[in-house]
């Protein structure tokens, strides 16, 4: 008898570990026509496990202290064996992490897959989306540089715009008048432990629908069928579908490595590709840089902040932007999923990414 | 078995074998930068020799001083004579305490026992101090 053999039942006779696994890898069944796109899930989950090793690795020698944290971060690079991949794998990763949640997120809107029975997949997937986006912020104060110093200033300026409570929302949000020791204190503390936490708690409440719900059917081909209503709950099965292993784990499997090969490549040959000249000076509050600019998917926020002549305009806008597509299942409720179906829901999908794509690349420019 | 399902088990085996090797390489491949990454640099403690004033020891005193990353104490026994050991007790790795008086070193926690020459008086210490080099230029001291 085996060793692999012997230590599976020994397994299974205590936690039914075959019944288990059956249960939910080889005859966990998907849609037969399950296309790539499905596979930025497993790309998102293993992003995010590089960031958070390579984030704990990066505690070890980072010193959050407004005297230290720019000499730490510059002796992580320089002087610790191999701290420069370890930084530039966390710094170029939070960027892809972007790159992959918004294929995600265009993917599942494409494919109506947000539709009833699966809002709350989608209203976790998009509070993943927007605490990522704040992990992104706390984390580009961090090394302490006069990016950092002077991106987290004009960020958490933004809020002043709103009546009333404005100033005591940046106040809270700096820990003072002006962005020092208490903004990078309860930075740091949001970044490595508070956000962390809410964002393990969501990322399981979103695989738990998932998997609850089932794997919805891309709507596209001839034998495509639309749903029946439902009134009540029914995972949705796959008969005569593929098992998740190996056939789809294999696909996951081949998206991932060309993911990390995009990482690979990007570390390895442009690893600045993200990080202008300014993030190399240590923060100075009394010298602003010239033309500083948010990270790229923040542009078309930054943006639509100058565009309109108030800033309150400008925030409204976004606020409404972001809760209508937080709400769009419930909101757009009609059972059709076929995009060649629904030509003004193609028309705003593509409208929408127009919009993203020009917004951004004028903010660039400005 | 026939031919085919032969044929079929031993394809299964070398690509296993195959994709366990390159899975081991890659592995290796990852683990090794992080391993670097968290190995103490040798860089931090390379200072090879600690030079003190004469004036930091006095006659029957002892100076604590940091030596190659950890503590040591240097003695002045006899005027101009020095002697220098590591501060650490050889029993559970506590830092010893110099008693002028007894003219002898307590270790604090289980109350190991050292003479000024570092030899083991009583207690647990399995064995004596560390004896560190000790050489004079003009007023200083050089250890190590």
């Amino acid at each position: 008898m085996s060793l692999r053999k012997t230590l599976v039942d020994w397994l299974d006779i205590r936690l039914g570990i075959r019944d288990l696994l059956e249960q939910n890898l080889t005859n966990y069944l998907l849609p037969r026509k399950i296309n790539i796109w499905y596979t930025l899930g497993a790309v998102l989950l293993t992003l995010f496990g590089l960031q958070f090793v390579t984030g704990i690795l990066l505690l070890v020698y980072y010193v959050p202290d407004t005297e230290q944290a720019f000499a730490s971060v510059q002796a992580i690079m320089n002087e610790v064996p191999y701290g420069w991949l370890i930084r530039n794998l966390h710094a170029v990763g939070s960027n892809l992490i972007v790159v992959a949640l918004l294929l995600h997120m265009l993917s599942v809107l494409f494919m109506n897959a947000y539709k009833k029975p699966r809002e709350l997949t989608w209203l976790s997937g998009f509070l993943i989306f927007n605490l990522t986006l704040v992990l992104c912020l706390t984390g580009y104060l961090l090394p302490w540089s006069q990016l950092s110093f002077w991106a987290t200033t004009v960020a958490t300026e933004a809020p002043g715009a709103i009546p009333v409570i404005g100033d005591d929302i940046v106040r809270f949000l700096r820990g003072g008048a002006m962005v020092g020791d208490a903004t990078l204190g309860r930075f740091f503390a949001l970044h490595v432990m508070g956000l962390p936490l809410v964002f393990g708690l969501l990322v399981g409440v979103h695989l738990f629908c998932v998997r609850r719900a089932g794997i919805s059917r891309p709507p596209f081909g001839e034998d495509y069928q639309g749903e029946p209503p439902r009134y009540t709950f029914e995972h949705e099965h796959h008969p005569g579908g593929i098992p998740f292993f190996p056939n789809y784990a294999v696909k996951d499997g081949a998206v991932i490595c060309f993911f990390l090969a995009v990482l690979a490549v990007l570390v390895f040959f442009a690893p600045n590709l993200f990080i202008p000249p300014s993030a190399f000076e240590p923060a100075d509050p009394f010298v602003t840089p010239p033309r500083i600019k948010p990270e790229w998917y923040f542009l078309w926020a930054y943006q639509t902040l100058k565009v309109f002549p108030s800033e309150l305009i400008g925030l409204g806008i976004q606020g409404v932007l972001m809760t209508l597509l937080a709400l769009l299942p419930f909101l757009d409720r009609s059972p059709e999923r076929r995009p060649a179906k629904r030509p003004l829901f193609l028309v705003c999908f593509v409208l929408g990414i127009l919009a993203f794509v020009g917004i951004s690349v004028w903010g660039h420019l400005s | 078995m026939d031919t085919g399902s032969k044929d079929f088990a031993r394809r299964r085996a070398l690509l296993a074998t195959l994709l366990a090797g390159i899975g081991a390489v890659l592995t290796g491949a990852a683990l090794y930068p992080v391993w670097r990454f968290l190995a103490p640099r040798k860089g931090a403690e390379a200072q090879d020799q600690v030079a003190l004033s004469r004036d930091q020891v006095p006659l029957g005193g002892a100076h604590f001083f940091n030596f190659r990353g950890r503590p040591a104490v240097v003695l002045q026994t006899r005027a101009g004579h020095f002697t220098a050991f590591s501060a650490v007790c050889t029993h559970l790795g506590c830092v010893i305490q110099w008693q002028a008086a007894e003219q002898r070193f307590l270790c604090p926690c289980h109350a190991g026992l050292f003479s000024a020459e570092g030899a083991v008086l009583g207690g647990p210490p399995p064995r004596p101090l560390e004896s560190l080099a000790v050489s004079l230029r003009d007023d200083q001291i050089l250890v190590g």
